[in-house]
């Protein structure tokens, strides 16, 4: 098979391993089989409607204002990434230094301003693609290097499958925060030196998770059925071990795009990562420091803000946990 | 004077798909020294008859009518304390998982030492620590185990499924109960280890005058060391004779169909005769009597209305062919 | 003691002791993947971004950066073995004095957080799972989520924002009352000479060691102006870290005790005529425990990264502050001696986790 037709068979893969049937008192079966029913039971249960909501509209407005930023940057345009923000982000205004929070001139001053006057709600808007591409990029990060390795490991075995294993448990040794403060100081602590840090410290998990799932998937029929009739390894992961892998994972990924935003913004908490004047909504919090417990809301606020997208995150996680079953982690 | 009458007894669950109706108006008596076999599927309700006989029920279930007097003393309308005081020593309930059964935690001496110590309270006598040392381990010799002081300082873990087994029906004897009830005693176990535990049980019943209530699904078990047998279906009483009779001769279509299931490993090319059909949704069970989807000798009434129970020649049916 | 439990010992002991020489194989792997040339070593070494050429020679002499790497990797493990980790950049004085001083301080703030947080999760799950699909339930699991999903910084503040400022209750920052002097670690021990020659260091520096958090000294001291004061000045910080990381020991106590209280052996309990209190209390929660036990490496490492934030924002001069500090100066020496350090206390309470979980389940003990 040539490698376009392994990828698209991949891509083909539509997540048919999990099917379940929905039956209502007095209805007919409905089957909805892979990620609608998925879906279709988030949907229905009203909590969790509201966290995904939250997340998509998080996600969508990091794109935007993601895309608006970039091209601003690549243009010289820079007042393209604050357009459509209610106020400039880094401009110094100190007629409005620390100004609490309240309803005039809607919504600018709805969070409050900081010392040099900038709104809290423009700085947390013009911040959050930051986040949502840490969270998104190094969990598909640390998903395929996860996949990749893991299960090479367990499917093959061996000493590579020993070193694996002691790799991981050394970097699973430390707590992620203090492993990703070394690294991103010692690569020079700017945004992609967190990236990469935040990368390196997520992937071992995974594989882990992907390692345990070739181990138990490689005695099952199916597998055996294929090696007897002459499939090559190769073929045989893509084409049995992979998607039997993925579902749970998918559950749980949900689940850590929550905690890379936690680290991530622990990390700018404590000035690893994006530098003035340029916002991040862990380094706000801490910039407001000196100023309270008077000027609370700039402290506190992007605090808020941090807890409800990883609170909508967790929700979801959880959600899909219990609906595939064999949960990952408690 | 029977050690245990069950009479017109109702439970049900209460769950998130409704109301369901686990026993449904049981009426059956277990005699001083008897044993009776009570046979049905998984869902026919026979370990809720176990558990509601000792007030061992899951908080959503719930005594619905009927009552079950056990050694005199009316069970579903007694108070928590009371029915702890005789859980137990008046009857005895043992499972079927013989690894969840004991304790990891704890050494298999003191757990057995804790039977003694609660019967004493609840029987008034002292409790001294060497005496009760002795009893446990002549019961443990009593189920067959040698060398009792080598089990006694084992973890369960470390002991085998048919031991633990044993060790449980020590303990039962310890608690020195009028009716044992063995939910699946032996379905987790070898079959030749099987055979051992339910002659051992057999044994007992002999030596100690105690009574029996084995629930199975397996009749040939039943069978083995049973007077009588009960065969429930979907939560009712459909048979119940002598066991000699019910296997033999066997009268409601439920009772002949699972007789004739059994594979008849000698000869050869005997025709396996599974019942048709599924068990009944508990919830929304069927009209009328409720293995009329099943049977095959429904009738128009059948389906109507529920069959009432015909005494005949000392067996129970619920059945329209009869009556 | 039986063999098979002498066997579990040893066995973990050198688990940890491997992931310990693995974990710093990992960092010296890194550190030399970010920096491959001696110079750039020597940047790092050096203390500040901007080293004169002359100087960066000679701390390739000192420390022997431009040796073969086995070599190099010999050295590194040899001198973390003597606690020999550099001289920090900022206070000139060996490294291992600095976190000696630091590390009991955030010891007792981690480990009262940690005890804490099993002690409120212990309690928020046996209640959710006596009260299954309840409204008892369903708030437990609001708040844990919640809590969990907190970032550390923002509990730090609202706890300090309303228990300190508002309300009053307790003191905002600091380790106690400045105007109290600190109390010292025992250095002296009376019965030393008791004890052969080679030991009495050892026992001294275990002992030196064991009394160093402040509260520990006061309370030896018999300074309990200064105890009250420490105690008064730990809650918070302690709380913040609870409350972020009670979430998971709510969780497993729930499903822990939901599945004990299913088992057939507490249907036994029941038979023979236990108490409920008894039985739920006694037998199930006993057997629900038993996992909690794995957690508690896994909380460590959460209250230690936590305890980073909370002493910068509760100004608790512990090893997180000077953290904090060492990253605003990017002193390079101290973070990779602070990473190593937490590495090895965190190998530690998983060591000690085992040796608990080998206590309580003899399952694991008893092969």
């Amino acid at each position: 098979m040539g490698f376009k037709e392994i990828v698209k068979r991949f891509l083909g893969y539509r997540g048919t391993i999990a099917t379940a049937t929905v039956v209502k008192e007095g209805e007919e079966e409905r089957r909805l089989s892979g990620y609608r029913f998925y879906l279709d039971y988030l949907i229905k249960d009203r909590v969790a409607a509201v966290a995904l909501a939250i997340i998509t509209l998080f996600t969508a407005w990091s794109i935007v204002e993601g895309i608006l930023q970039y091209v601003g940057f690549a243009t010289r345009h820079r007042a393209l990434g604050w357009a459509l923000l209610p106020s400039n982000p880094i401009a110094l205004n100190f007629a409005e230094s620390l100004k609490p929070p309240s309803l005039s001139h809607f919504p600018v001053y709805i969070f409050g301003t900081n010392f040099s006057g900038e709104s809290i709600l423009s700085r947390l808007l013009y911040a959050a693609p930051k986040d949502a591409l840490a969270a998104y990029l190094v969990v598909f990060s640390g998903i395929i290097i996860g996949m990749l390795v893991g299960t090479f490991a367990g499917y093959f075995g061996g000493w590579a499958d020993e070193v694996l294993m002691r790799v991981t448990d050394a970097f699973l040794a430390l707590p992620g925060l203090v492993l990703a403060i070394a690294l991103s100081v010692l690569l020079g602590s700017g945004y992609n030196s967190v990236l990469i840090s935040l990368t390196l410290i997520w992937w071992p998990t995974y594989a882990r998770f992907f390692r345990a799932q070739a181990l138990s998937l490689k005695s099952r029929g199916f597998v055996e059925a294929s090696k007897l009739s002459g499939q090559n390894s190769i073929m045989i992961i893509l084409r049995h071990i992979f998607p039997n892998s993925v579902d749970p994972v998918i559950a749980y990924a949900a689940l850590d795009f929550g905690n890379v935003i936690l680290t991530y913004s622990t990390l700018a908490f404590l000035g690893i990562g994006i530098q003035p004047p340029y916002p991040e909504w862990g380094s706000m919090s801490s910039n407001g420091l000196p100023y309270f417990p008077q000027n609370w809301w700039w402290s506190i606020i992007p605090g808020l803000v941090i807890m409800t997208v990883v609170v909508c995150f967790t929700l979801i996680g959880d959600r899909m946990q219990d609906l595939i079953g064999g949960r990952l982690t408690y | 004077m029977s050690v245990l009458e069950v009479r017109d007894l109702v439970v049900e669950y209460s769950t998130v798909y409704g109301v369901l109706r686990a026993i449904n108006r049981l009426s059956f008596e277990v005699g001083e020294a008897e044993s009776v076999g009570v046979v049905g599927e998984s869902g026919s309700g026979k370990s809720t008859l176990g558990l509601s006989v000792v007030r061992l029920l899951p908080p959503n279930a719930r005594y619905a009518g009927g009552s079950i007097i056990l050694d005199g003393q009316e069970v579903t309308r007694m108070s928590n304390s009371e029915a702890r005081r005789i859980r137990g020593t008046t009857a005895f309930m043992i499972f079927q998982d013989p690894l969840n059964s004991l304790n990891p935690v704890k050494k298999v001496s003191t757990q057995l030492l804790e039977a003694v110590e609660m019967r004493c309270k609840k029987l008034g006598e002292t409790y001294d620590v060497e005496k009760a040392t002795r009893e446990v381990v002549e019961k443990i010799r009593d189920v067959r185990i040698p060398d009792p002081e080598l089990i006694m300082e084992r973890y369960p873990h470390q002991l085998s499924g048919g031991q633990i087994q044993r060790v449980i029906i020590a303990m039962a004897l310890l608690m020195r109960p009028k009716l044992l009830i063995a939910d699946e005693p032996t379905s987790a176990l070898d079959v030749t280890i099987q055979a051992q535990v339910l002659k051992l049980m057999n044994d007992l019943k002999k030596e100690y005058g105690m009574s029996i209530m084995l629930i199975t699904h397996d009749i040939s078990v039943a069978y083995n060391i049973s007077d009588r047998i009960m065969v429930m279906y979907a939560g009712e009483l459909v048979e119940l004779g002598s066991a000699d009779g019910v296997i033999r001769s066997p009268m409601h279509p439920y009772a002949k169909a699972l007789i004739a299931s059994i594979p008849r490993g000698v000869m050869r090319d005997a025709p396996l005769e599974p019942i048709r059909g599924s068990p009944p949704n508990m919830i929304h069970p069927p009209s009328g009597c409720r293995f009329h989807p099943r049977c095959p000798f429904v009738m128009d009434v059948c389906r109507r209305e529920e069959p009432r129970e015909v005494h005949q020649d000392g067996r129970v049916v619920r059945c329209y062919l009869y009556g | 003691m039986q063999i098979s439990t002498l066997i579990y010992l040893v066995r973990r002991v050198i688990n940890a002791v491997v992931t310990l020489l693995l974990l710093i194989f990992l960092i010296f792997v890194l550190v030399h993947t970010i920096a491959p040339t001696p110079v750039a070593l020597a940047r790092i070494y050096c203390g500040s971004p901007h080293c004169p050429p002359a100087e960066l020679q000679v701390i390739i002499q000192q420390y022997g950066l431009s040796l073969p790497l086995p070599v190099q990797f010999a050295h590194y493990v040899v001198n973390i073995f003597h606690g020999n980790f550099g001289t920090d950049t900022l206070y000139k004085v060996p490294e291992l004095q600095v976190i000696g001083e630091l590390l009991p301080i955030t010891l007792e703030l981690v480990i009262t957080g940690l005890i804490f947080a099993v002690i409120i999760g212990l309690f928020t799950g046996s209640l959710a799972a006596a009260n299954r699909n309840n409204p008892v339930d369903y708030t437990v699991k609001a708040v844990y989520l919640v809590t969990w999903s907190a970032p550390v910084f923002l509990v730090g503040f609202i706890l300090q924002l309303f228990l300190a400022y508002e309300l009053k209750l307790l003191p905002p920052s600091g380790l106690a009352n400045p105007t109290l002097g600190n109390p010292s670690p025992v250095t002296g021990y009376p019965y030393l000479s008791v004890v052969p020659q080679p030991l009495q260091g050892w026992l001294s520096g275990l002992v030196r060691a064991i009394t160093s958090p402040p509260l520990i000294a006061a309370a030896v001291d018999g300074d309990w102006r200064f105890f009250v004061s420490g105690l008064h000045h730990l809650v918070l910080p302690a709380l913040a870290i609870a409350i972020t990381s009670f979430g998971v020991v709510t969780r497993l106590t729930r499903a822990s005790m939901i599945d004990a209280l299913d088992r057939d052996y507490v249907k036994l309990s029941f038979m023979k005529g236990l108490s409920k209190n008894r039985v739920v209390y006694g037998t199930a929660f006993r057997n629900a425990v038993i996992p909690i036990i794995t957690l508690i490496a896994l909380l460590f490492g959460f209250s230690t990264a936590g305890a980073v934030v909370i002493e910068d924002i509760f100004q608790y001069h512990g090893m997180g502050y000077f953290t904090v500090q060492a990253i605003y100066n990017l002193d390079y020496i101290a973070i990779l001696a602070i990473t190593i350090v937490v590495g090895i206390s965190v190998i530690a309470a998983n060591l000690v986790a085992d040796l608990l979980y080998g206590w309580a389940d003899p399952r694991v003990r008893l092969e």
